[in-house]
């Protein structure tokens, strides 16, 4: 905003106010006819409301009936277009979009033609055409695509779908999915679309002359029939009578359309501690049952069998895959971005099914069957998924409350879910008055609370930041472990990984690359893929000589255990880890390099270094010195630590 | 599971579909047949764009309906633009006035113009005081003109109001920051940004304009458009087949341009609807 207005602000300015003119005069003018006891003199010939009384005994019943048809129109825009509409949001398909098309097409179609097309089908039916009705059946079809578009845009809009996964994830069926969670979330659209249906239908002409009798006469038609009667005033009288009916309609409406941000309170709690809103959760305030079963309470075993799943465009997006997990497990699938971590999630959850052969276990039950609703599993998204249509302790009882289970447990549960979270003063905010840290927790105790047989985190902590992820993935650990529940968690980062996992199963490309603890994983990686992907692995390419490797800046020997064998051309790869590598004194190593950087890390410092290999080497040093570039160093290399691996 | 939600869905849809054939395909479909039963059977169409009459209206509704569309996207780009770009106050409340005779049906509209330019309006009664001349308009074809725009004004400033908001304000910024001047920002980043919005509400006012019925009614001009045309041929004159035959006729031309206007830009000229 400019603070001195120019000129091209006031020319705009002016042209603006010419044009709120030209719409705006009319309306006072026809205001004042309407009030006047004659048009011609003005307001000097004095103000009545004799023309309010006359038009009252002539126009009631169209009023009457105006204000009738529009609420039916209301009522049936409602009950067919709301579920319309969702459908066709959920369900893409050739059908769906058709109708999508067809849906515009009385925008494009003049009233008119739609009236008489209306006349020439259903006209010979005289008691159905000279009913009200028939107005309302033209009516309807001029408002239910504005109704079915308002309520697609807000269904598009809000990420209905991971709501309903959420709620489908707590045991919610269908119904209950499309009255608790869909139906509220796409409220401010509902509301849009019916005040923009019922005022349409107050103001319809085009179509209402057409198919309108004597007896049949809506507002639009009597404010016709009065203008046509060539009396100023009372047109006028009736045109503001009109004003009235719809100010209140378009106030609604500019209000529906405001965005509108909830108000932040802060609790005095809140105000207190400052920035430090999280407090730790504490893994031992868990509910004392779940406590002293150990590790094997809450837990079932998991298997999978043979689950593939090939999309519907082809995508392959996982290739049969073989999975145990033991009761009260955390195994962590960790892969590269789009190698199917979600996807195989979302066949154990029962949100996709695998290809046909592909089974899931929970226990000795077949699963695969069974829709996520019946699963009874606890599934933490990605984006959270909480409601945005529910307060926070709400969110967290409402798997409780679809399980039917009685207000007083359940209120017992949930506060000791907030208890546990440390989540108990945020207990009747809404959703969006939130940090993410704190949705986090929110969408643990909504998956914990209702106990379920497996827990599934789909990468539930990259939404945050670096610090606030250490912290909780910690509490997530120690809830785990105290819970001892089965859990499979997504995540893309190794270090989340090895926190968490009692098993790690990387993946890479649809596929398992390697299965095992995360010692197992690290030490021993089975490809170059996992041993690059996890942690920092350095090569080394030579020769064999006796037992001897040698490479360009060195030699080392070799382990004696270990079978090397030259590849064609006699060249061997070995590998191993920067921590087995020390910068050392000159004549003690086993190889010579040049310093190309370092990285002073606090509590160590990495060092790049070249010349042995075509690749360059990564080492970790302890100590206080520092490096330059150019610098000559020793390296010595602990010899049982080198690794041979299967590209 | 997959397979009975299938059900339940479609089960949610079929009714508005149901609803959507019966009562405006299947009339629709009645409607073309009829055009055809006339005496003359399919050459009712050459008939209704070859007869004088016919055509003259046919191109009169056509040019009346493009210069408001044109008109109207101007004005209504200037405003729209500066209500969004610029705070002061009373703003809100100048744009309630604006958008205000967005819900008034077209009767309304013709009653408005005729207060406005009618023969007791505003404006006779200001040209006799300045020039003695009583400046009548509401009744040819600059009284249409006027009324389209009233009832297309409002409904485009909302359209390119909110277009407008969505436009990044750091692209002009930038435009800015490397010395565009304030003409020119317009030119390079706001028309460009706008342009999807533009065909979509000049469409849509080219589409209404052509099926606007109310206003012309009202006004009882001297100038037929073609839906009091088809009003008349199918009331008075008791000419189904050819009242039919000019609904089509009207109905595609409206329906090519909200297509055209959808395939040049993108897919949001149905929602801005
Ligand atoms: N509904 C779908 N239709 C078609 N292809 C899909 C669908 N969902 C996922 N895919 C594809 O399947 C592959 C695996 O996707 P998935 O979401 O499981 O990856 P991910 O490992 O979870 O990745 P990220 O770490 O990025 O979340 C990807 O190539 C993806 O494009
Ligand atoms: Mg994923």
């Amino acid at each position: 905003m400019q603070k001195t207005k120019s000129m091209l602000f006031h020319a705009q300015f002016l042209f603006t106010l010419l044009v709120c003119a030209f719409l705006i005069v009319p309306v006072v003018q026809s205001v004042v006819a309407g009030l006047t006891e004659n048009f011609i003199m003005g307001v000097k010939s004095g103000l009545t409301l004799r023309w309010f009384v006359q038009v009252w005994s002539l126009y009631r019943d169209t009023i009457f009936l105006s204000i009738l048809i529009a609420l039916t129109c209301l009522a049936v825009t409602l009950i067919l277009g709301v579920p319309a509409a969702y459908a066709m949001v959920k369900k893409q398909n050739r059908w769906t979009r058709l109708f999508e098309e067809l849906l515009v097409t009385p925008l494009a179609v003049p009233g008119l033609a739609i009236a008489l097309a209306l006349i020439i089908n259903y006209g010979g039916f005289t008691g159905f055409r000279t009913s009200w009705i028939f107005i309302l059946v033209g009516h309807v079809i001029f408002t239910l695509p504005f109704m079915v578009r308002s309520v697609i845009a807000i269904m598009n809009s809000v990420s209905l779908k991971e709501f309903e996964e959420g709620a489908a994830s707590l045991g919610a069926g269908f119904w209950q999915r499309f009255f608790q969670v869909v139906i509220p979330n796409a409220l401010p659209g509902i509301l849009a679309g019916s005040l923009m249906v019922f005022t349409l239908s107050i103001g319809e002409f085009n179509l209402t002359w057409m198919l309108h009798t004597p007896m049949t006469k809506t507002l639009p038609v009597g404010l016709a029939d009065s203008y046509a009667s060539m009396r100023l005033e009372i047109g006028s009288a009736y045109t503001i009578i009109f004003f009235l009916m719809i100010i209140p309609l378009l106030i609604a409406m500019q209000w529906v359309a405001k965005p509108r941000q909830r108000e932040f309170v802060m609790e005095k709690s809140h105000a207190a501690t400052g920035a430090t809103v999280l407090r730790p959760i504490a893994a031992a305030s868990c509910s004392p049952d779940q406590k002293e079963g150990g590790r094997k309470l809450s837990g079932t075993a998991l298997r999978l069998v043979n689950c593939a799943k090939t999309f519907v465009d082809g995508t392959r997006a996982l290739e049969p895959f073989n999975l145990k997990v033991e009761a009260g497990e955390t195994v962590v699938i960790l892969g590269p971005s789009g190698c199917g971590k979600t996807t195989l999630l979302r066949i154990i959850a029962g949100l996709e099914s695998p290809d046909s052969d592909g089974r899931v276990y929970f226990g000795e039950d077949d699963v695969t069957d069974v829709p996520i609703e019946k699963r009874n599993v606890g599934m933490v998204f990605q984006s959270y998924a909480l409601f945005p249509n529910m307060t926070v302790a709400e969110n967290i009882a409402y798997g409780l409350k679809v399980r039917g289970i009685e207000a007083a447990p359940r209120h017992q549960r949930v506060s000791e879910m907030l208890d546990m979270m440390k989540i108990g003063q945020l207990q009747n905010r809404h959703i969006d008055q939130l940090s993410g840290g704190q949705k986090q927790r929110v969408a643990l105790a909504r998956a914990i609370a209702v106990r379920p047989k497996v827990l599934l985190l789909d990468e539930p902590l990259t939404a945050l930041d670096a610090k606030l992820r250490d912290l909780l993935r910690v509490e997530i650990d120690s809830l785990l472990r105290s819970l001892g529940i089965t859990a499979i968690y997504v995540t893309h980062d190794q270090s989340e990984a090895m926190a968490l996992g009692d098993r790690i199963v990387v993946m890479n490309t649809a596929r398992v690359a390697q299965v095992g603890s995360p010692r197992e994983i690290y030490f021993e990686p089975q490809t170059r893929f996992v041993a690059e992907f996890i942690g920092t692995i350095n090569r080394l390419k030579g020769r064999l000589q006796e037992d001897r490797l040698v490479f360009p800046g060195g030699s080392i020997p070799l382990p004696a255990s270990s079978a090397v064998r030259a590849g064609e051309n006699g060249n061997v790869e070995l590998f191993f880890r920067p921590e087995h590598a020390a910068l050392v004194e000159f004549g003690q190593g086993h190889l010579h390099a040049t310093v190309v950087a370092s990285f002073f890390m606090g509590d160590r410092t990495r060092v790049i270094i070249e010349g042995s290999s075509d690749d360059y080497l990564t080492i970790e040093t302890k100590g206080i010195q520092s490096f330059k570039k150019g610098q000559r160093v020793e390296v010595a290399i602990d010899p049982g630590a080198l690794l041979r691996l299967d590209s | 599971m997959q397979k009975r939600n299938n059900w339940l869905l479609l089960a949610l849809f079929a009714p508005a579909f149901a609803v959507f054939v019966a009562f405006f395909l299947l009339p629709l479909a009645r409607l073309a047949f009829a055009s055809a039963m006339g005496p003359s059977g399919f050459k009712i169409y050459l008939a209704a764009i070859t007869t004088p009459r016919y055509l003259e209206t046919l191109v009169y509704t056509i040019l009346l309906s493009a210069g408001v569309t044109l008109v109207t996207l101007v004005i209504s780009g200037i405003v729209g633009v500066f209500l969004t770009r610029n705070e002061f106050r009373g703003k809100s409340l100048l744009v309630s006035m604006l958008t205000f005779p967005l819900a008034f049906p077209g009767v309304v509209v013709g009653f408005m113009i005729i207060l406005l330019v009618g023969r007791q309006g505003l404006m006779g009664d200001i040209t006799k005081l300045l020039t003695g001349e009583k400046l009548v308009l509401a009744y040819s074809m600059a009284g249409l003109f006027l009324g389209y725009l009233y009832f297309s004004i409002p409904r485009t400033i909302t359209t390119i109001m909110a277009s407008a908001e969505k436009i990044d304000r750091s692209l002009e910024e930038a435009a800015r920051s490397l010395g565009a001047s304030p003409w020119r920002v317009v030119k390079d980043v706001l028309i460009p940004a706008l342009v999807p919005g533009l065909i979509s509400s000049g469409a849509i006012c080219f589409a209404t304009s052509m099926g606007a019925f109310g206003t012309a009614f009202t006004l009882a001009t001297n100038i037929d458009v073609l839906p009091i045309l088809i009003y008349t041929e199918f009331t008075l004159i008791a000419n189904i087949a050819m009242a039919a035959a000019l609904s089509i006729v009207l109905g595609l031309i409206t329906w090519m341009a909200l297509s055209v206007a959808r395939a040049a830009a993108g897919n949001s000229v149905a929602a801005a609807g």
